[in-house]
């Protein structure tokens, strides 16, 4: 199936739900749906589309909102799905019940952006430490690092 | 004199002085073997061609700073690995090494000793156990429960397969048994199959791969030794040093014909007869990978068990042939 | 009785920081679970203070295994955000290279299992060969670990025809070694019995798990970023994808040589075809505002980079996606109901590079705690004078 064909079928499949359908690259789908329907198109991707591998989620901090684009990938077609949550209220939907695999994605996603995954049967840190005081989202773009005044214990300092 | 004689035995030949000297030197050869037959160069930096390195190893080990966890059983802690040390040095003596007289059993050489030396060289496993168990850390534990269960997967093949040479010569005095087979050495033939099965069953008692499992580093961290450290540590690894010798020492005089012709020699037979021991079992630590403890306990009873006790039948109907 | 033990962070079986929580009774695990973040260095966060170029070293700093893998993606994505071509001579250069990478770490892998394993002898022999094709890529490039071949729009060296026919040469040997550790891996009887049957990983599950890679392909799963989505010279070469079916490690041992002797056969091709010209473009020092998902095979499965310019010099946002990472649900799965004696079996199955999963340096000195940065210079100078003052090493001599 080529590309062409594909965004035929899907807009003919998804029409109301896709806000956007980009096709910058050969084979790189760039698909737009507001977060809730973000399930529902990834389960028709899934049942129609063959879609049954996730290569990763990235967050994007674009000020006002979030942006966080679903990188799923057939060995025909790479579909991008990205949707934007709010600042003031990020909450997204699990994906975990159609893609097992997303847990650890949305893991991240929760301790690198402050995005809440609703319904995710993981919730526990992921790469931050237990200590990590809460509140703090290192990859939001108003985070700046400041180094903690280091105690070493026998050290001059 | 006789007094001045029995010192000798026990310090210096074949007592503590020579068991350490021979020991560590095997450590060297075995490591020696086991680095070529790995394309490695081995220990070549202590000594001419790296032959002091187990002592500097254990001199160093010595100097380190010894940590007793707060937890564990402070006396037995403590005291294990002296006591390891005595009962195989103990063991070494038992070894019909020096010239003995067969009309005159002296102190060391008695009839059944084959079977005390067997009994003590069964009690490292249980010292080993102890100390891992009185460690109280999680790695140590399921080390010494894996040494428990190795026990009793090899300790009955190597008792079957010592039995068959000795129920062949018609004696437990090992002296006796030596001489036996130094009088026929056709009759070490047949004694073939139990030589293989005990030299895989030594290797099992030594804890070296692929029967590591007890101290396997890359799945328990150090297992029953994860606690020891400095002096405790290198007495435990001396204690097996000794263990390889003494075992290999056995093996020879029960399957090899002994050390026959007095002091010199007899040491000559010594030195080339565990040499050979040593080396067949750098030669199976070499060539294997480590296997899993219930596969080691499958091996010793669906293998070497019933091949064991086949030895016996073969060896009680020779003899029945032979009288 | 259950009680947990904790593999990790530090622990002989593991090379890098990470915690596994087994939850065992006796010598049977009944759960697992996984933490990260012992090795979290903030690397997506510094990517974007830094420009075009600074990026390609940093990202070739996320691992010391696959530093070419991510180099690469990263650079496959910023030229299609440039909208530049690379000459097709430097594009072969760079994915000669990343095929050499390939070589040097499943060599490096198969010895890190003989060594897990027990097998110390089959770990010495394997990681002598793999000097052979450490050379090779040092000859290439310079460098042994971070080999800083590629540059925005090409590579930085060139290859001449008697480093051709080196490169011929190694891969001949390598060739009849790998055959050689094939027999011993699939066939040794003490090793199989340790990884036949181990760390099953069931097809319906890897599905499920997204898991990628090698661990894929013992599962069955043909997935290969080379061949589904043949990015640069690879639409141009002939390779097969191996795959096994016994989804344990026994099958991952036989993917990964298999594709050691197709990676040959990759390497062979490039030589024999390689293009005559220029090895890079002249790059723009901005790119184009815009997104573009780069991804791109490395040896332990698919690697995945996304890349947001804004139109400065600088990225909006880089996301990396080691394969390890994505592997980690899978072994979840894998360590369950093995033996104690599998957990570094079915860890290092995955080939696990933890610092590629948790992606600057900078000195702290221990005693005062004062931050310092050690110039390249000073490093070399230290290093000379530390070389010239050590006692000579006495000739080691082998007596028999």
């Amino acid at each position: 199936m080529t590309d062409a064909e594909i965004i035929d079928r899907l807009k003919a499949d998804l029409g109301g739900k896709i806000v956007e359908l980009t096709h910058p690259a050969p084979r790189r789908l760039f698909l737009k749906a507001a977060p809730g329907d973000l399930l529902a198109v990834t389960g028709t991707l899934r049942d129609k589309y063959g879609v049954v591998f996730l290569s990763t989620i990235t967050g994007v901090d674009k000020g006002e909102t979030f942006e966080i684009i679903y990188h799923f990938s057939t060995p025909e077609q790479d579909f991008n799905l990205r949707t934007e949550l709010p600042r003031a209220r990020p909450h997204v939907e699990s994906i975990s019940s159609l893609i097992p695999g997303a847990v650890l994605y949305e893991r991240e996603l929760q301790d690198m952006f402050g995005i809440v995954v609703d319904h995710i049967p993981d919730a526990r840190r992921l790469v931050l430490s237990d200590d990590w005081p809460e509140g703090q989202y290192p990859l939001r773009k108003d985070w700046k690092h400041e180094r903690p005044v280091e105690v070493i214990p026998g050290g001059e300092s | 004199m006789a007094v001045l004689r029995t010192l000798l035995y026990l310090f210096v030949y074949p007592g503590l002085l020579f068991l350490f000297a021979y020991s560590t030197f095997c450590e060297w050869f075995d490591r020696k073997v086991f680095a070529r037959l790995q394309n490695r160069m081995g220990p070549t930096h202590t000594g001419s061609f790296g032959l002091l390195q187990p002592i500097a190893d254990f001199i160093k080990l010595l100097a380190k700073e010894d940590v007793v966890p707060a937890a564990a059983d402070k006396g037995l802690f403590r005291v294990l690995p002296a006591f390891g040390l005595a009962v195989v040095s103990a063991a070494g003596l038992l070894l019909p090494v020096w010239n003995f007289d067969l009309a005159v059993p002296s102190f060391t050489s008695f009839q059944g000793d084959l079977i005390v030396l067997l009994y003590l060289l069964s009690l490292p496993t249980l010292i080993i156990f102890l100390a891992a168990w009185s460690s109280t850390n999680y790695f140590s534990s399921i080390g010494g429960a894996r040494v428990l269960t190795m026990l009793f997967g090899y300790e009955v093949p190597l008792f079957l397969a010592v039995l068959s040479p000795a129920i062949l010569a018609g004696s437990w005095r090992l002296a006796e048994i030596a001489a036996f087979y130094q009088a026929k050495p056709l009759l070490i033939l047949p004694n073939l199959l139990a030589f293989a099965i005990a030299v895989v069953a030594v290797q099992a008692k030594l804890e070296r791969c692929p029967f590591d499992i007890p101290h396997a580093e890359t799945e328990i961290v150090g297992g029953t030794f994860t606690e020891f450290s400095g002096k405790k540590l290198a007495l435990f690894r001396l204690m097996f040093d000794i263990e390889m010798v003494v075992s290999s020492g056995l093996l020879a005089a029960v399957f090899l014909g002994g050390f026959p012709g007095g002091a010199l020699v007899g040491f000559a037979h010594l030195v080339v007869k565990t040499l050979f021991v040593i080396f067949l079992l750098s030669l199976i630590r070499a060539l294997t990978s480590r296997i899993r403890i219930d596969q080691v306990v499958t091996l010793a009873w669906k293998y070497l068990a019933p091949l064991a006790v086949l030895q016996l039948l073969i060896i009680i109907l020779l003899k029945g042939l032979l009288s | 009785m259950k009680f947990q033990i904790p593999i990790g962070p530090q622990h002989p079986a593991l090379k890098e920081p990470i915690s596994l929580r087994m939850t065992v009774e006796g010598e049977v695990i009944v759960d697992a679970d996984i933490r990260l973040g012992y090795n979290h260095r903030g690397v997506e966060k510094v990517a974007e203070e830094k420009n075009w170029t600074q990026n390609l070293y940093l990202s070739e700093r996320i691992c010391g295994i696959c530093s070419h893998s991510h180099s690469t993606c990263y650079v496959q994505g910023v030229e299609k955000l440039m909208d530049i071509a690379p000459p097709p001579r430097g594009m072969y250069i760079r994915y000669l290279v990343s095929e050499l990478e390939r070589v040097h770490s499943h060599l490096l892998w198969l010895g890190v299992a003989g060594h897990e394993a027990g097998f110390d002898s089959f770990f010495m022999y394997t990681w002598r060969d793999r000097e052979v094709v450490m050379d090779l890529l040092e000859m290439i490039t310079g460098n042994r670990v971070h080999y800083a071949i590629n540059a925005v729009g090409g590579v930085r060296r060139d290859l001449d025809d008697l480093q051709k026919a080196k490169v011929l040469e190694g891969v001949k040997i390598l060739r009849e070694r790998s055959v050689y550790y094939f027999r011993i891996g699939a066939s040794e009887p003490s090793f199989v019995a340790r990884i036949a049957g181990v760390g099953v990983l069931p097809l319906e599950k890897a599905v499920a798990l997204c898991a990628v890679g090698p661990t894929a392909r013992a599962s069955g799963w043909a997935r290969d970023v080379r061949k589904e989505d043949p990015y640069a010279v690879y639409g141009e070469l002939e390779f097969d994808v191996p795959t096994a079916d016994t989804c344990d490690v026994l099958g991952r041992v036989v993917v990964r040589v298999k594709e050691l002797l197709e990676s040959y056969k990759l390497i062979e091709q490039m030589i024999h075809k390689l293009p005559e010209g220029p090895i890079a473009a002249k790059v723009p020092r901005k790119a184009k505002p815009g997104e573009v998902v780069s991804r791109y095979e490395a040896p332990r499965g698919e690697n995945l980079h996304y890349i947001k310019s804004n139109g400065t010099d600088k990225p909006e946002r880089l996301k990396v996606r080691a394969p390890t990472l994505a592997n980690y649900p899978a072994t979840v799965e894998m360590l369950r109901s093995g033996f104690i004696a599998d957990i570094p079996l079915i860890f290092a199955a995955i080939d696990p590079c933890i610092c590629c999963a948790e992606r600057a340096v900078v000195l702290t000195s221990a005693r005062s705690g004062e931050e310092s940065i050690v110039r390249l210079g000073d490093l070399r100078r230290q290093a000379l004078e530390r070389h010239q003052k050590a006692p000579l090493k006495r000739n080691a001599v082998w007596p028999f």
